[in-house]
């Protein structure tokens, strides 16, 4: 069981990520993934996760300006899936068109976090997500 | 003295059967089966010695004319009326004591009509054969280029092969009044070429005779006339009807009428058009009596028909042309237009204009709002209230009339300009429409001579004739009438309506789609702005964070004066991304739909000053929210509207040791409206239009942090919202702001 899944086609998002979650203490586990479509089959166990039983992350934050399936159309798939469901979904994008954050919510993410654009506003951004989030996530 | 002539009379009057036949010549009567006697003309008791009522029902055979036995007549007419036409007969030379007379029958009415006219014995020139007249006609008709052309010269051959002093081509008007048209005459004679004479100059029974007895004469009007005994047939129980005799004695009305006008002895030759009389060739003659010659008259009729034929195709002929004239104009306006790509300027702007299409002499357009005249016109204001009566009067799409001022009274006092109008409706909703004008007739008649002479007088003080009166009663008769609207002109005007409403159908279709284009370019940079903004920002934000990141895990190990440097890198990112954030803001704008709802207004402006004051800490800043009446919007960006308004008010203040900022709403019924008061820096009224232009900064601002976009959004937002923004300023006092929302109660 891990403790965030991250989807994120940016590498350098990831990068600065990873260096923000290694510096926590505990440090969260997390897997990255870097396609909507990816983290559908990994999420609803199909495609190359077909058969398999990797156990749900506690949190998921997801961009969503993906390439392929988009954030949107993971939430969507996500809230449609019995087993997913009640998953603990936060939307982590750059976008704060206030469309964009509407449409998330509607389709059911539990928060919208707006990427600060900078190292320092990151860390302490997921300082406080995950403070709030892994707790309750049980 | 007789009572003068009424002319009004002349309607009632049976010309048919006059009772009375001319001087010259003798008129019989007969029986057709028996050949006896049934009416005869007074002075053939001159010839038989014997009283006229005396001949009453003898036999022709018993008969003694002159010298002549009445035997020889009935063998003649028995021979005529085998054939079964005894006209063909004529003429039959008779000598009667020593005179030779032309003996010519006609049957009609019951009745075998025979009469007597003296043969001519003139100089032989005069004899005048059928062959030359004919040919001289052909001629005249072959070499003409117009009916006007042909008109004009077959005046002067007919006057010299007739002899007499004044040939007239007399043409009636649609309303059957005449216009002298072409005319030879002699040297001494007044002119009446161009003279217009009343419908009633020549009544209906007159006209209806013209149409079947195609040449008429009138050898002396000074002879009086000779009556036909007994005064009716006895058989119809009214006069003979004469309509075919040669020796009818015309109306004294017209004889007096003639007299009036100094003529001795006249000859009319019908011209006919399509079975209608299209008008009449006069011959006047002066000094003496004129008797032409039956043969030359006969001559006459052929020639009637000759020339009514070729008036026929003439007349068609020009008909065409006229019309093709009119439709080549009304192609050269329809090029204009599309040229020009302009209704009014393709129709008024060119040499060729909405006046080229009919003979009308003032025409108006009445298109987008704007009256375009031109030529003679009445005044604007009469247009337009013309127009206003026009729509309430007819419903159709075509309105013309040739007595305006008798359907519409206020155009009495413009009747010289418009008695005749030709509206054509483009658009009822639009009230657009075109408009065509005539004059009252009477000014558009070009007079042979100074109408207003009242007589003209010979040499010798004789009075020569006497068109006044009859000039005057034509004045009275046109007033407030113009000349009538052709078909072939209405047609035209009908055309040119079909082909604008087809241009402008064109034009809007084009406006469209040239807006479609518009608003796919506009979309396409609106998302291609948002796009490249956007992308923007990733690679912005690694520029941030991998700098700090840099600052975190090596910063100790610079030299201290580098680590400024790179704080300039992250300020400068900062700034971008804010320049980044304000262009999308602004692309937003334009982008998302507008959600009208109703918008309470006070927690959005707590809120908004709240987080104002939370960033201004340190500030000696008061923000005071003062009445918030609710506001009907999109409620994202009527937020964004006060959001950048409060954040100038506060940004523009930073150097103001007591900052006050206040925002107060009111409405009035029609629109709310919000006033963002400051008491900051404010604007030189002199850059006031740069204030909401996109990317332009005051020369005051420019030390403070900002890309000109905040109040371009502002003014972006109240045009989606229908509503308004504007501001006053006085320098470093007070500086308002004021949006105002339109109420919808709808």
């Amino acid at each position: 069981m891990i403790d965030i899944l991250y989807i994120e086609d940016n590498p350098d998002e990831a990068d600065v990520f990873r260096r923000v979650m290694s510096r926590m203490d505990p440090t969260p586990s997390f897997t990255i993934l870097t396609s909507g479509s990816e983290a559908i089959d990994y999420l609803l166990l199909k495609g190359s996760h077909l058969g398999t039983t990797s156990p749900l992350p506690r949190l998921v934050l997801v961009d969503l300006n993906l390439p392929g399936q988009s954030g949107f159309d993971v939430i969507q798939q996500v809230r449609a899936t019995s087993r997913t469901r009640y998953l603990s979904l936060v939307v982590y994008s750059s976008s704060d068109n206030p469309k964009d954050i509407r449409r998330a919510y509607d389709l059911g993410a539990n928060a919208y976090l707006i990427k600060p654009g900078s190292y320092h506003d990151v860390t302490s951004m997921m300082r406080r997500a995950v403070e709030f989030w892994l707790p309750l996530s049980l | 003295m007789q009572p003068a002539p009424d002319l009004t009379n002349c309607e009632r009057e049976p010309i048919q059967w006059p009772g009375y036949i001319q001087s010259h010549g003798y008129l019989i009567a007969l029986d057709v089966q028996l050949l006896s006697i049934v009416q005869v003309s007074e002075n053939c008791g001159n010839l038989t010695g014997q009283s006229a009522n005396a001949l009453i029902g003898r036999s022709i055979n018993e008969l003694t004319i002159g010298d002549l036995p009445g035997s020889v007549l009935h063998n003649v007419l028995t021979v005529a009326l085998r054939s079964g036409k005894p006209e063909l007969l004529n003429p039959y030379r008779v000598d009667i004591q020593g005179n030779t007379w032309q003996l010519l029958v006609h049957q009609h009415d019951n009745a075998l009509i025979v009469e007597l006219e003296p043969a001519q014995t003139d100089a032989p020139s005069e004899a005048l054969s059928t062959q030359s007249l004919l040919s001289q006609t052909m001629s005249d008709i072959q070499r003409s280029a117009s009916l006007s052309d042909l008109l004009t010269r077959i005046a002067p051959t007919l006057k010299q092969l007739l002899g007499f002093d004044r040939v007239m081509v007399y043409r009636f008007g649609d309303d059957w009044h005449g216009e002298v048209v072409a005319e030879a005459r002699e040297d001494h004679l007044v002119p009446f070429l161009g003279m217009h004479y009343p419908a009633s100059d020549i009544p209906k029974q007159a006209r209806e005779l013209y149409k079947i007895n195609l040449v008429r004469s009138v050898v002396d009007v000074r002879e009086p006339r000779v009556a036909i005994v007994p005064v009716n047939h006895p058989q119809h129980n009214r006069p003979l009807n004469l309509t075919y005799a040669q020796l009818r004695s015309v109306s004294p009305v017209h004889i007096e009428y003639l007299q009036n006008m100094g003529v001795r002895a006249s000859m009319s030759i019908s011209l006919l058009n399509r079975g209608e009389l299209w008008g009449l060739i006069a011959c006047h003659h002066y000094e003496d009596a004129r008797q032409i010659d039956y043969t030359t008259r006969q001559s006459a009729v052929l020639i009637s028909q000759v020339l009514s034929s070729a008036i026929e195709i003439r007349e068609s002929d020009e008909t065409a042309q006229y019309k093709a004239s009119l439709l080549a104009h009304e192609q050269t306006l329809y090029e204009q237009m599309l040229t020009d790509w302009d209704v009014a300027q393709g129709l008024t702007k060119h040499s060729t204009t909405l006046l080229d299409i009919t003979t009308a002499t003032g025409a108006a357009l009445l298109f987008e709002g704007q009256l375009h005249t031109m030529g003679n016109t009445p005044t604007p204001d009469d247009i337009t209230a013309l127009v206003d009566w026009l729509r309430t009067t007819t419903t159709e799409r075509v309105f013309q009339t040739n007595q305006l001022p008798n359907l519409y009274h206020p155009a009495e006092l413009f009747r010289q300009t418009a008695s005749g109008v030709l509206m054509v409706v483009l658009s009822r909703e639009m009230n657009e429409f075109m408009l065509w004008f005539k004059p009252e007739q009477i000014h558009s008649v070009s007079w042979g001579g100074n109408p207003e002479k009242p007589v003209e007088m010979s040499e010798t003080g004789e009075v020569r004739l006497s068109p006044r009166k009859s000039f005057d009663k034509w004045t009275e008769e046109v007033r407030n009438r113009a000349l009538p609207w052709r078909q072939e002109e209405v047609a035209t005007t009908l055309k040119l309506r079909e082909d604008l409403l087809q241009l402008v159908a064109q034009k809007a279709n084009q406006i469209r789609a040239l807006n479609e284009q518009l608003r796919l370019a506009q979309e396409e940079l609106e998302a291609f702005s948002y796009t490249v903004s956007h992308d923007l920002r990733s690679p912005l934000s690694s520029i941030k964070s991998y700098t700090e990141i840099f600052l975190e895990d090596y910063g100790h190990t610079l030299p201290h004066d580098a680590l400024p440097i790179l704080d300039k890198v992250v300020k400068a990112t900062d700034r971008m991304s804010l320049l980044i954030r304000n262009l999308m803001d602004y692309s937003r704008t334009s982008r998302n739909e507008v959600n009208m709802e109703r918008l309470s207004m006070q927690p959005v402006l707590i809120q908004l000053r709240d987080e104002l004051l939370a960033d201004a800490i340190g500030r000696k800043l008061t923000i005071r929210v003062g009445n918030t009446p609710d506001v009907y919007g999109d409620q994202s960006m009527v937020s964004q509207v006060f959001s950048n308004l409060l954040a100038n008010a506060v940004k523009y203040t930073q150097a103001v040791p007591q900052a006050r900022v206040t925002i107060d709403g009111h409405g009035n019924g029609t629109e709310v409206i919000y006033a963002v008061t400051d008491n900051g820096i404010g604007i030189d009224m002199k850059q006031a239009g740069k204030v909401f232009e996109l990317f332009q900064r005051l020369d005051s601002a420019t030390t403070y942090e900002g890309y000109g976009v905040g109040l371009a959004i502002v003014k972006r937002i109240m045009g989606r919202h229908r509503g308004k923004v504007w501001f006053e300023s006085n320098p470093h006092q007070s500086t308002t702001f004021y949006v105002s929302f339109p109420s919808h109660l709808s």
